[in-house]
């Protein structure tokens, strides 16, 4: 039996959804116990692993560790009213630091894997690095149904690159201008010898702040949810966590924090 | 279900065997395929190896993946890969380490893939006695752990040069036993500037030194290390208190001072990375040239380096993060400009491959 490429993504979809929604009740059925934050965090304070190497997120000024992912750790110690620690250390040694119990928190520009889930537990998302689609709002090319045609600047040998070959084997040809860095792909945009650019959203977004006056719209066409994690036994870490998160939410605390770094206020809301 | 979704993966059929066409018999990349799930890709991963005029691999083979309860033993995936890159013409440097959960502690439910207790080095030597007998006409070298020196890839442990210098008195006989051909490598070490105490490692130097003075000479063929660039230049000089490529010939010092100075050198990791916004990454084009210029740097100033291998060839499946930047070829076989750069040093023609368009102006 053949099935169409639209058939084949609609079962894609239907399954990740479901995969979804069995992770979703998996992390419900996970936060049976209530714990106070004394409770949930035993070492008095909260220790929050981090990588303070990948700004915007997190960043070492002068042995000054700030960024998105500080200003977070900070907004939810001050929320469950507990003093925060942040352990700064390279990428490679996260996961293992909180296996081993030396910090009760990831805060790292972390995406949700599937392959660490049977050691630790992730909390709802809090920002979207995935791929956008941008245009001139007067050609609206937001979609890879619409760039039939026209020029597409990205980033030469990026995860950007790698979604346009496959657009190019499903859709309408359309002709890709590889740039050395993000920044030109969006320079060329802005400046009109592409039509489109698809670069990762905290390029866009840094840019478009840098580039106040340039009118353009935009439209995720991927997702790369940016998550926290605790350790696999901390289910009332992660509830407390996860109900704090979606405080800051509604009041927004983590969209002004977004605001802040990315100029943007682009946090994934309660629902997503 | 699922195979209606997805078509039919490539079979992976093996074909004449090969040999890699070099000028540069000491280019090796380190590659992650253990973890790769489709034996197509495995396949033409090393293709690609072989193609650029990398002679070597360096892949790593997880007690935990292999032993996974007491003596029962899963080679597939090891034997698949082996294959491979034996068809391909390809010498395997093998990385050992990773420790099932039943070599681990009943007590540390909280320890990591790198914890060893020291009562289980044995189990241990004797994976790695088995693994070299396994493959000893295929398999010429093994690295005994990854960076020692550092907490995290200690257990999260403090370190101690002491105790993987027992680790080494330990695997060594054992191996050289059951397959006394078989090189073996100590380290590979990691460069830091971590002082004494620090919880997160120690100067590679400092345990370097510790090694020796423990006794370490004797259980060891050749030292395996780890050198990046971060922002530098391939060709800055060396300095004790900065991390950059010619750091390895101040380890290189330590082993001369300890009358081992006969011993190889193989860099196991090394490279620059370009990630557009991590700190320690420098451009594209930089990242290429200086990566070339180290290959031709140790060719001839390096007369101890046995291997130089490039830190990562392709990852499995992308990190979405600026590990991605260190790789040469993408998860879906883009090959990267630096790859196209090696591959002219490696056949000693002109790269003139740039494949992007230069910063648009208006």
């Amino acid at each position: 039996m053949n099935l169409n490429t639209r058939t084949r993504i609609t079962l894609i979809v239907v399954g990740i959804s479901f995969l979804g929604l069995g992770l979703w009740l998996q992390g419900s059925i996970l936060e049976n116990g209530v714990s106070t934050p004394e409770e949930a965090f035993a070492h008095g304070e909260i220790r929050i692993g981090i990588d303070g190497s990948y700004p915007p997120f997190a960043i070492d000024i002068n042995s000054e560790l700030t960024g998105i992912d500080i200003e977070l750790g900070k907004a939810l110690a001050q929320h469950l009213n507990m003093p925060v620690r942040f352990i700064n250390m390279g990428f490679d040694g996260l996961y293992d630091a909180l296996i081993s119990d030396r910090v009760d928190l990831l805060i790292a520009a972390l995406i949700y894997d599937p392959a660490r889930t049977r050691d630790v537990l992730y909390t709802q998302p809090y920002y979207d690095n995935g791929l956008v689609l941008l245009s001139n709002p007067e050609r609206g090319i937001l979609s890879p149904e619409r760039l039939a045609g026209h020029k597409l600047a990205l980033e030469y040998g990026s995860s950007a690159d790698s979604m346009a070959q496959r657009w190019l084997r499903r859709f309408e040809p359309f002709k890709i201008l590889p740039y050395e860095r993000p920044l030109y792909a969006l320079a060329s945009l802005r400046l009109g010898q592409a039509d489109a650019a698809l670069v990762d959203a905290t390029s866009y977004f840094i840019y478009q702040r840098e580039q106040q006056n340039w009118r353009v719209t935009f439209q995720y066409v991927t997702h790369a949810p940016y998550v926290m994690a605790v350790h696999i036994d901390k289910q009332d870490t992660l509830k407390l966590v996860n109900q704090a998160l979606s405080e800051l939410k509604k009041t927004g605390i983590v969209d002004a924090i977004l605001q802040q770094w990315l100029g943007t206020a682009a946090s994934f809301a309660e629902s997503d | 279900m699922l195979s209606l979704i997805y078509p039919v993966e490539p079979r992976a059929v093996l074909g004449t065997p090969r040999s890699v066409e070099t000028n540069v018999p000491s280019l090796c990349v380190h590659t992650r395929l253990i973890d790769e799930v489709f034996e197509w890709k495995i396949q033409y991963s090393l293709e690609l190896v072989r193609e650029m005029g990398a002679t070597t691999i360096v892949e790593f083979f997880p007690w935990a993946y292999i032993e996974r309860s007491p003596g029962n033993f899963h080679w597939e995936q090891a034997d698949r890969i082996i294959r491979h890159a034996q068809n391909q013409g390809l010498k395997i440097i093998a990385r050992m380490g990773f420790v099932p959960e039943w070599a681990r502690h009943d007590e540390s439910t909280n320890s990591t893939l790198n914890y060893l207790p020291a009562d289980r080095y044995d189990h241990f030597a004797d994976f790695v006695a088995r693994f070299a007998q396994r493959y000893q006409n295929s398999v010429s070298h093994v690295i005994i752990w990854n960076e020692p020196n550092l907490s995290f890839e200690w257990g999260y442990r403090p370190v101690s040069a002491v105790e993987y210098t027992d680790l080494l008195r330990v695997v060594y006989p054992a191996v050289k036993a059951s397959s006394p051909e078989t090189i073996i490598l100590a380290g590979a070490l990691a460069p830091t500037l971590e002082p004494a105490n620090s919880p997160h490692g120690l100067n590679d130097l400092i345990y370097l030194e510790q090694m020796y003075k423990a006794g370490a000479a004797d259980y060891f063929d050749g030292i395996a290390v780890h050198t990046y660039g971060l922002q530098a230049p391939p060709t800055d000089e060396p300095d004790a208190g900065v991390l950059n490529y010619r750091r390895v010939e101040l380890l290189v010092e330590i082993m001369k001072k300890f009358g081992d100075g006969h011993k190889p050198v193989y860099i196991t990791e090394t490279g620059w990375n370009d990630h557009p916004r991590w700190t320690h990454a420098v451009r594209p084009s930089q990242r290429a040239a200086f990566t070339v210029e180290s290959i031709d740097f140790a060719r001839k100033h390096w007369p101890w380096l046995n291997k130089h291998c490039l830190w990562a060839f392709r990852y499995p499946a992308p990190t979405l993060s600026y590990p991605d930047y260190f790789t040469l070829v993408t998860p879906d076989f883009q090959r990267k400009p630096i790859y196209y750069a090696i591959q002219a040093y490696a056949r000693g023609t002109e790269d003139t491959y740039i494949p992007w368009l230069p910063p648009p102006t208006p």
